[in-house]
């Protein structure tokens, strides 16, 4: 038996174990044909999923040997570097902080420093670090709304791969990152602005008791959506609603899903001559859809990010929400919610119509899934790029994103072939870091995705100009959504004339 | 009578909901250090009846309340571990404040009691440093502190907390020691003291007080401070206003742990408070009234 089937089979059958769908004694007899017996019962003797999977990531969840061989032979002439890489608080960098980087700082002697910030904060590191040239970070997290500012900050990994060949890793295969976030996140017109990091993508959670109790199905169209969530909010409301929103005015958050509705509507934020063209009839239909589906939201969704909203569905207070699949985990964690096994994951909406890309500016890709995710990269400024360099390969490798994905609590992988890893698919139970909406993640990012445009000022459109203006518009400031629109489009070419 | 027992009681429930109104916050916070992340954001709000946990404390404390460095911490200590953090607090306003009160001590003695060319444009200029925003001499001090090897140490962030209380000290401390009639300088002087022993056995333990109030006001500063850690450390520390912001992650907010790290971090600030509140009444009193 393979080495990955006998984690699998482990992984099934104390799974198995554990939920009382085995007893003691089935659970010893498959568990000795691995040579485990007794010693196995330990690992499902916790009371809770998450206990079981922790005992059993500890006992099974290492790094290849193949991979740990490669870093010791070509990581030797770097012993006593100390790198550093500042990053924003996601599973990924969580997994990789807290768990995974001893094994790459004992195989190599590299000692890496990681220094976790809120997303706002990481952008300003980078930048005085950018301004000053000063290589204070080896390594750079970089947001995909930022991956033109910092286009000529980083090395090209593929430039890095050809020019360092003793210094490749074995199998790295940079082709199995999916394309469509190669594209969507990484890419700046030529240039890969670092490899695809993690991906956070828009997918449809929704509780799936709530839904049958009312007889409803998951919602396909926009339509669906409003009509289901309407039906909710009426039958359960004031305790529970259909839908809550990440409408926080002023934050990116708000921005995120109001193109995700604009793009559903058959809207694109440019044209293809590189204009606004959210204010045209398809972007109005778009926000007055949006309004719509405000009016039968949670009040005071206004205040909350993607943070809020989620607390909302893990609180019971609302049935489903458009939003990060990263969110889904969390969701099935007994310890963090009331809604353990209760939420299912499906792919967005249909869109009423799509835009196609060439008819649209800077690289945006129409989509209802809406991308977020960022960028591994090593900094041109770094005093220590080949060191960083074998860090990146190590940490974005398939093995590693695998002991990413699962020890990090069900992060969406950006490698195809991690999908696939039985470590990974072993995981796809109700529980904490589970992996089980990872297929619609897949499908959503191969089928569904929508991505912001790429251009320098992206930062400060997406940031401040459009979530400050929509903000002001469900306050009541604008007449109309025309108005307010508008009032997007004028704020929107002002930052372009600069 | 009835009517003054009337006042009294009512007087006693207006005191206690004063008392309620500045409590309760403090209490549904350190409560929130107690509760899974299920039990925080209940509608209705779970005032009292939670089922209390040490999840949150053993996170952010690690396994020992040691004061290892962030890379010691065991395997599973997670990133929410901050133990380290308290301590780098601690070390950061404690020193700030040693520095600034020493250096301000002297500084407000000669200004209050010298007289020099200058004098009061001088007092004029420390209060100036005041006025400009902190966030226009972060950057610059980033590039300075770089150049010398600062970034990313205690010496470093001492250095620059000291210098934030710095004008803050100085007035404050003026202020006291003007409070202390010159006469008894003079006196002092009379019996054949010198200046030095003037300003250390006679005026500096009345000042005392002052001192202390003082010294309260600058740790309390440095211990919330965040703009100045945030810019000038990495990952060699973090005080804990710079590391309370970490827990916002990208899926969402780990409330119970920052309430577990806040609630631990009231406690230092509180002891010192403690340690000086005989002098602190008398330093916040001194010169209310006028001879």
């Amino acid at each position: 038996m393979k080495d990955s089937d006998r984690k699998s089979y482990l992984a099934s059958v104390t799974d198995r174990f554990v939920r009382g769908q085995m007893d003691r004694r089935a659970f010893l007899r498959a568990t000795s044909k691995l040579g485990l017996g007794a010693a196995a019962l330990g690992m499902g003797m916790g009371s809770r999923p998450f206990m079981l999977n922790k005992a059993l990531a500890q006992e099974e969840m290492q790094p290849s040997a193949e991979v740990m061989a490669w870093l010791k032979d070509v990581g030797k002439p770097f012993a006593g570097t100390t790198l550093k890489f500042a990053t924003e608080s996601t599973p990924p960098s969580n997994a990789i902080n807290s768990q995974l980087k001893k094994y790459f700082e004992e195989a190599t002697g590299i000692k890496v420093e990681i220094e976790v910030l809120p997303l706002e904060q990481v952008l300003q590191k980078m930048t005085l670090d950018v301004a000053s040239s000063l290589g204070t970070y080896d390594l750079y997290y970089i947001d995909q709304s930022w991956a033109a500012s910092f286009s000529q900050d980083v090395f090209d990994p593929r430039e890095q791969i050809k020019a360092k060949a003793d210094l490749a890793m074995p199998n790295y295969n940079i082709d199995d990152f999916l394309p469509a976030l190669v594209d969507g996140i990484s890419k700046y017109q030529d240039r890969w602005v670092g490899v695809p990091y993690d991906i956070p993508i828009f997918i449809m959670i929704y509780r799936r008791d709530i839904y049958e109790k009312l007889g409803l199905k998951a919602p396909a169209t926009f339509e669906e959506l409003y009509t289901n969530s309407a039906t909710i909010t009426k039958e359960m409301g004031p305790d529970t609603f259909g839908y809550a929103g990440q409408m926080k005015s002023g934050h990116y958050a708000l921005e995120c899903e109001w193109t995700s509705m604009l793009w559903g509507h058959g809207g694109s934020i440019f044209n293809a001559d590189k204009t606004f063209v959210g204010n045209d009839e398809r972007g109005i239909a778009a926000l007055d859809y949006y309004t719509k589906l405000k009016d039968i939201m949670p009040p005071g969704v206004n205040q909350w990010t993607w943070d809020g909203q989620g607390q909302a569905v893990a609180q019971g207070v609302a049935a489903s929400m458009l939003s990060w699949g990263e969110f889904f985990p969390f969701f099935d964690d007994p310890t963090q919610t009331k809604v353990s096994g209760l939420c299912e994951a499906v792919i967005p909406p249909q869109p009423i119509s799509l835009r196609k890309p060439e008819e649209c500016g800077f690289g945006e890709i129409p989509g209802v899934g809406h991308q977020g995710g960022s960028s591994l990269a090593v900094s041109r400024y770094s005093k220590n790029p080949d060191a960083a360099w074998l860090f990146m390969q190590w940490a974005t490798c398939a093995d590693t994103q695998a002991l990413v994905t699962t020890l990090g609590g069900g992060t969406g992988p950006t490698r195809a072939s991690v999908y696939d890893d039985p470590r990974v698919k072993s995981h796809a139970r109700v529980g904490a870091g589970t992996t089980r909406h990872l297929p619609v993640v897949r499908e959503t990012i191969d089928k569904y995705m929508g991505s912001e445009p790429d251009l320098p000022e992206w930062a400060q459109i997406s940031s401040d100009t459009i979530p400050v203006a929509l903000g002001k518009y469900f306050s009541g400031s604008y007449g109309s959504s025309k108005e307010a629109l508008d009032d997007i489009s004028t704020g929107i070419a002002a930052v372009l004339k600069g | 009578m009835h009517q003054s027992k009337l006042v009294r009681t009512v007087r006693t429930i207006a005191g206690w909901l004063v008392v309620g109104a500045f409590f309760f916050p403090i209490y549904f916070w350190t409560s929130v250090a107690f509760r899974d992340s299920k039990d925080i954001f209940n509608w209705p709000p779970i005032i009292f009846n939670f089922q209390p946990t040490m999840r949150n404390f053993e996170q952010v404390f690690g396994i020992s309340f040691g004061f290892a460095r962030q890379d010691a911490v065991a395997p599973g200590g997670g990133n929410f571990y901050m133990a380290p953090r308290l301590w780098d607090s601690i070390v950061v306003a404690s020193m700030s404040t040693v520095l600034a009160i020493t250096v301000a001590t002297f500084a407000s003695y000669a200004l209050s009691r010298m007289n020099f060319r200058g004098r009061h444009q001088f007092v004029n200029w420390v209060l100036s440093t005041r006025m400009m925003p902190p966030v226009a001499v972060a950057i610059p001090m980033f590039f300075i502190f770089k150049q010398f090897n600062l970034l990313d140490t205690y010496i470093g962030v001492i250095l620059i907390h000291g210098l934030m209380n710095l004008p803050l000290a100085v007035l404050l401390l003026k202020s006291f020691f003007d409070d202390i009639p010159a006469e008894i300088d003079e006196s002092a002087l009379l019996d054949g003291a010198s200046r030095w022993t003037i300003f250390r056995r006679v005026v500096l333990p009345m000042a005392k007080g002052g001192i202390a109030a003082t010294a309260v006001l600058c740790f309390i500063f440095s211990w919330t401070e965040f703009l100045f850690v945030l810019t000038l450390t990495q990952t060699g520390l973090k005080t804990v206003p710079v590391v309370s912001s970490t827990f916002v992650t990208s899926i969402g907010t780990a409330w119970g742990n920052m309430a577990a790290l806040g609630a631990a971090a009231i406690v230092p600030a509180f002891f010192v408070v403690l340690l000086v509140q005989r002098h602190l009444v008398r330093g916040l009193t001194m010169g209310s009234l006028k001879q």
